[in-house]
């Protein structure tokens, strides 16, 4: 459940609530969908979880829509996501055949909308083959790559790429994931909402309910990586890490994340990490459900320490929020991390499970400077990473796009 | 007396379309190509970016020849452009040009950054909107200030100083009107020295110099 825009005021400040309804009235009425491939599981089903009330609530007839696939489907998709991020995969001319056959059934169901709509979001890979179904569209199509798609496999990108150039705009997370098209490209990281049951304060009651109910000693550090159990998280070389500093110090370490619906890889993945795991009581690898959000807040909030090892990331919206809850983080020096963690203020940019396990090691070593970056990280996001900037920039695009005029300032 | 109409403003950065820079060559090479939009946006543009602590410099290019290239020299050269002391565009591409070429006349070796660390030619599409606050005489001005957003604070008083045809900030554009009591906080307003303050110290600045002697009457 959503909050409404205005409860946001004590986090964020009135003015910031007041200049989105300025920019939500000029847009009143705009019909707005966005299409994605999973409703739970992973960054970019939560934020068009709370965007989509919010756009709503400042007047726009914004919708959430949802491809429907089977599992081939979903390994097709995922295979193209692999290989968007650089991982040579073999994708048959049938798998593609596949992937655009499910498109065009998901278009029938959802031509009406996609057709009558001001402007259409298209989120990843999953659905971008939409556009060049929809021939009687009147709106704006942007297609959303939430994913580092700066060093795709060639391959794979050839062939994604006939069916994002006829869009009108896309949207990248950083510049630096971007490649060469020949539409306007803009740039918007994406952001968490404080709110939400994943980013909410906790009482000590429920954090000590998750602590006994996952069977943590509160007297020894705790590191903690929440993500999807995916190769490009590496959480083999979380445990790699962990594995240096343990000989040390009497760290625990919790591995946790959910499913998703269109990640079929991630059952494989999470029998690799048990099997490096190698029955450590003291490595909590933990599959949670897709919406057990207030687990995984109380297991970043219970952390001492941090981590994202990731070694290929989109934005990576668990590093934003670590940092809200004022913990250090220690990210991978990839993708967005790079722009969330600043090296002796927020946290540390690392390598290598080595250079993961010098972190930790510092870090516990250094309590004042662990809860002074924590100060600093919070206020940090507030500034940058929550829903309201990532609402705003949204808005701007939509009055851009909509108003056909080409000038770099213009009066709405 | 006309009232001061307050506005907001909001930007969204896109690529430029020029290929990223990896060399201080391939840097000065696409400065000279590039759109003004492009060369505003890095200079001028950068309050509004989101960043972490005080950078060294306020514009992109010195922060990415002293971060990426590890060049200091050419980084402090360029750090001190103030683009707001030149005419126009193209007289702060010569600028930045010249001192390029001098640099690379200098050194025997032309800088290079590392992968994932190259110079994006970025530009910025501004969003200008009424933020539905009028302030009706000159003293109310201080506490509207205290009260704006930041990017009310860019507009009004950063963006208007490379508006044509005034080029001056709104503020002190709007206090000449009502005639020479105002004139001491004019000239408090005309004095900041703003290159280094972010946004939220710029706003306390402002409403200083606006507070107490040589300020508002």
């Amino acid at each position: 459940m959503t909050a409404k825009l205005e409860a946001y005021e004590g986090i964020v400040g009135a003015a910031v609530i007041r200049q989105l309804q300025h920019l939500g009235q000029k847009l009143e009425g705009t019909g707005v969908v966005h299409v994605n491939s999973t409703r739970q599981g992973g960054g970019v089903a939560e934020i068009l979880g709370w965007m989509i009330p919010l756009m709503c609530g400042l007047g726009l007839n914004a919708r959430w829509e949802v491809l429907n696939g089977a599992g081939e489907f979903f390994s097709i998709t995922k295979a193209i996501h692999n290989g968007l991020q650089g991982f040579p995969v073999n994708i048959s001319s049938t798998g593609w055949q596949i992937y655009q056959d499910a498109n065009a059934v998901n278009f029938e169901r959802l031509r009406p909308l996609l057709e009558d709509a001001d402007v259409v979001v298209i989120h990843d890979p999953q659905p971008a083959p939409l556009l060049n179904l929809c021939s009687n569209r009147k709106g704006k199509w942007i297609w959303r790559g939430h994913i580092d798609i700066s060093h795709p496999f060639h391959p794979t990108w050839k062939a994604l790429k006939k069916f994002v150039v006829g869009y009108d705009a896309s949207i990248f997370s950083m510049c630096q994931f971007a490649l060469p098209l020949p539409h306007p490209q803009f740039l918007i990281a994406p952001s968490i909402d404080p709110l939400s049951d994943k980013n909410c304060d906790l009482g000590e009651g429920e954090l000590e309910e998750a602590r006994g109910r996952f069977g943590l000693d509160p007297y020894r550090p705790l590191v903690v990586q929440i993500s999807r159990f995916d190769r490009f998280k590496d959480p083999v070389g979380v445990i790699e890490a962990y594995r240096l500093v343990r000989r040390v110090s009497p760290i625990q370490l919790v591995l946790a994340g959910g499913g998703a619906v269109d990640d079929p890889e991630g059952k494989a993945m999470l029998d690799e990490v048990l099997e490096a795991a190698a029955g450590d009581p003291d490595i909590h690898v933990l599959l949670l459900p897709p919406d057990d959000h207030r687990t995984i807040n109380a297991l970043q909030r219970l952390a001492d320490i941090v981590i994202q090892k990731s070694t290929r990331e989109g934005f990576g919206l668990t590093v934003t929020e670590g940092l809200w809850k004022g913990k250090p983080v220690i990210g991978g020096d990839v993708g967005g991390i790079r722009s969330q963690v600043v090296n002796y203020h927020t946290g540390f940019l690392v390598n290598t499970p080595e250079g993961a396990a010098h972190r930790i090691r510092f870090l516990l070593h250094h309590g004042e400077l662990r809860n002074n970056m924590g100060v600093k990280a919070r206020e940090y996001v507030r500034e940058n990473f929550l829903l309201t900037r990532h609402l705003q920039e949204y808005l701007t695009l939509f009055h851009q796009l909509l108003s056909k005029r080409g000038e770099k300032m213009f009066y709405v | 007396m006309r009232p001061f109409r307050v506005s907001d403003c909001t930007l969204l950065t896109s690529m430029s379309g020029l290929p990223a820079a990896v060399n201080l060559r391939e840097l000065r090479d696409r400065i000279a190509i590039c759109s003004a939009d492009v060369l505003y946006h890095h200079f001028c543009e950068t309050p509004m970016v989101p960043f972490f602590d005080n950078p060294d410099y306020r514009n992109d290019f010195a922060v990415w020849s002293k971060l990426h290239l590890s060049d200091r020299v050419l980084a402090e050269r360029i750090g001190i452009i103030d683009p707001y002391l030149v005419d126009d565009i193209e007289t702060l591409r010569s600028q930045v040009l010249d001192i390029i070429d001098e640099r690379l006349s200098e050194i025997q070796v032309v800088p290079t950054a590392l992968p994932g660390s190259e110079f994006y030619f970025l530009e910025a599409t501004t969003v200008v909107f009424d933020a539905g606050t009028v302030i009706e005489h000159p003293t109310g001005l201080r506490n509207a200030i205290l009260n704006m957003t930041n990017s009310s604070i860019y507009f009004h008083f950063l963006e208007a100083k490379r508006r044509p045809p005034v080029c001056i900030d709104d503020f002190s554009v709007w206090l000449a009107d009502w005639g020479s009591d105002f004139e001491q906080a004019i000239q408090s307003l005309r004095s900041i020295d703003f290159m280094f303050l972010t946004l939220s110290e710029l706003k306390i600045e402002l409403a200083n110099a606006l507070a107490g002697k040589g300020g508002l009457p």
